[in-house]
């Protein structure tokens, strides 16, 4: 609340060090909700923020850091807006949930995890996703590593009875993924750069196959676990 | 190039609900944008932070802006100033503040070059350049570096109450004489 007992140039000067930055958190507060009823509040906030507007030439301008707008994209939108298009029915039609929840949930998770995972200091942001469970529970860390990716289990869990887990990557703009190899019991495997080249935006998932790994080259069964390699935050 | 025939309407139709549009804004805009947000917040994954919250505010709010009352740029910048000022409010403010790049050299009138060359920044850049020093400097750490009184006060050792009747007469004479 803006006390209505203020005079007219308290009112002036409240306007001027709002837009100034200068208020404590509550006065700044209470200005910027009076602002919507208080019209004649309003056309002094916007007064002064013109007035000073040429000031804002004195910040130097610094480039964001890469993958801002991936978490900006992915915080107005729930639902993917960089999917892939191959021109043909995609393979994973009608696995929109788990695509979802991996790609999402695993890039806001990737940010919060890379502060506790990435010991060492790297000169460019690590390419990294978080494969989710369906029950949003951090299941499989990949990240790029040496010119080629590594997948770790996080709560290892062992493929369905009779079946084998195969790893793909899917670049973004190709339309058929690369098979990464089978991933072994003991949960961890390392994919040399000569198979695959991490880039961002690349889906990276887990697929339920046959023995021996799908007969076909392509993802036959169904998608386990699935993300998108991002910049890790803050490094 | 003229940016401002180019970002109103992609405003107008980020309004309509269109990412593409927030994003051709973000492309252009963010560099700049980022600098405003870093300069408050000296703090990179902060001003990050910042400038995603300015950006869902953006989304949000694009039909409030009106062509006729401001310079788009102006506008945008606005959005990323408060909320790299709420996110320095809820820090308690605790940043760095004794950066010696930061304003520890006097703000001379000259130093006040980078203001914008248009009619507008010329204006202000003369009227800046008839107030005191302190005050000049006050008005400076406030709205480029989001230091509060309390920071300016210690920055430029002197009482508190000194400082914000200082900076508070400055912006009336800047008024005064930008009428």
């Amino acid at each position: 609340m803006i006390p209505a007992s203020l005079t007219p140039e308290e009112r002036e000067a409240l306007a001027a060090e709002y837009v100034l930055g200068t208020l404590e958190a509550r006065e700044a507060q209470a200005v910027a909700a009076a602002l919507d009823s208080d019209a004649a509040l309003a056309e002094a906030v916007a007064e002064w923020e013109a007035r000073l507007a040429p000031l804002i030439a004195l910040a130097p301008p610094e480039a964001p850091p890469p993958g801002l707008w991936d978490r900006i994209a992915a915080a107005l939108d729930p639902t993917p807006t960089r999917a892939p298009a191959p021109a043909k029915r995609p393979w994973w039609a009608g696995l929109r949930d788990p695509w979802r929840m991996g790609a999402i949930g695993g890039t806001a998770l990737a940010a919060g995890l890379a502060a506790f995972i990435l010991l060492r200091p790297e000169p460019e942001p690590r390419l990294m996703t978080v494969l989710l469970s369906e029950r949003d529970q951090p299941a499989w860390l990949v990240e790029a590593d040496g010119g080629g990716l590594r997948l770790a289990s996080v709560n290892p869990r062992p493929a369905p009875e009779g079946r084998a887990l195969q790893l793909w990557a899917l670049p973004q703009g190709a339309t058929a993924p690369t098979s990464l190899g089978l991933i072994p019991a003991e949960g961890r495997i390392n994919v040399a750069p000569t198979t695959i080249r991490p880039s961002p935006g690349m889906l990276i998932e887990i697929t339920v196959e046959p023995p021996g790994g799908s007969p076909i080259g392509r993802p036959t069964g169904p998608i386990l676990f699935i993300g998108r390699l991002s910049p890790a935050a803050g490094t | 190039m003229d940016a401002a025939a180019d970002l109103t309407p992609l405003l107008s139709a980020v309004a309509g609900g269109d990412r593409i549009a927030l994003r051709a804004i973000y492309e252009r805009q963010s560099t700049r944008l980022f600098g405003v947000a870093n300069a408050i917040l000296r703090d990179r994954d902060a001003a990050a932070d910042a400038l995603q919250d300015a950006f869902l505010r953006i989304a949000h709010r694009a039909h409030q802006f009106d062509a006729s009352r401001g310079a788009p740029e102006a506008w945008l910048a606005a959005i990323v100033r408060y909320a790299a000022l709420d996110m320095a409010r809820a820090r308690g403010r605790e940043i760095p503040s004794d950066d010696p790049a930061l304003g520890d050299q006097p703000v001379e009138p000259e130093a006040l070059e980078r203001v914008s060359a248009d009619a507008e920044g010329r204006r202000l850049r003369n009227c800046l350049a008839t107030l005191e020093e302190r005050n000049r400097r006050g008005i400076v750490l406030a709205f480029v570096h989001g230091l509060s009184h309390a920071q300016i006060a210690a920055k430029m050792e002197l009482p508190l109450g000194t400082v914000k009747a200082w900076i508070r007469r400055g912006l009336l004479r800047l008024r005064e004489c930008l009428t």
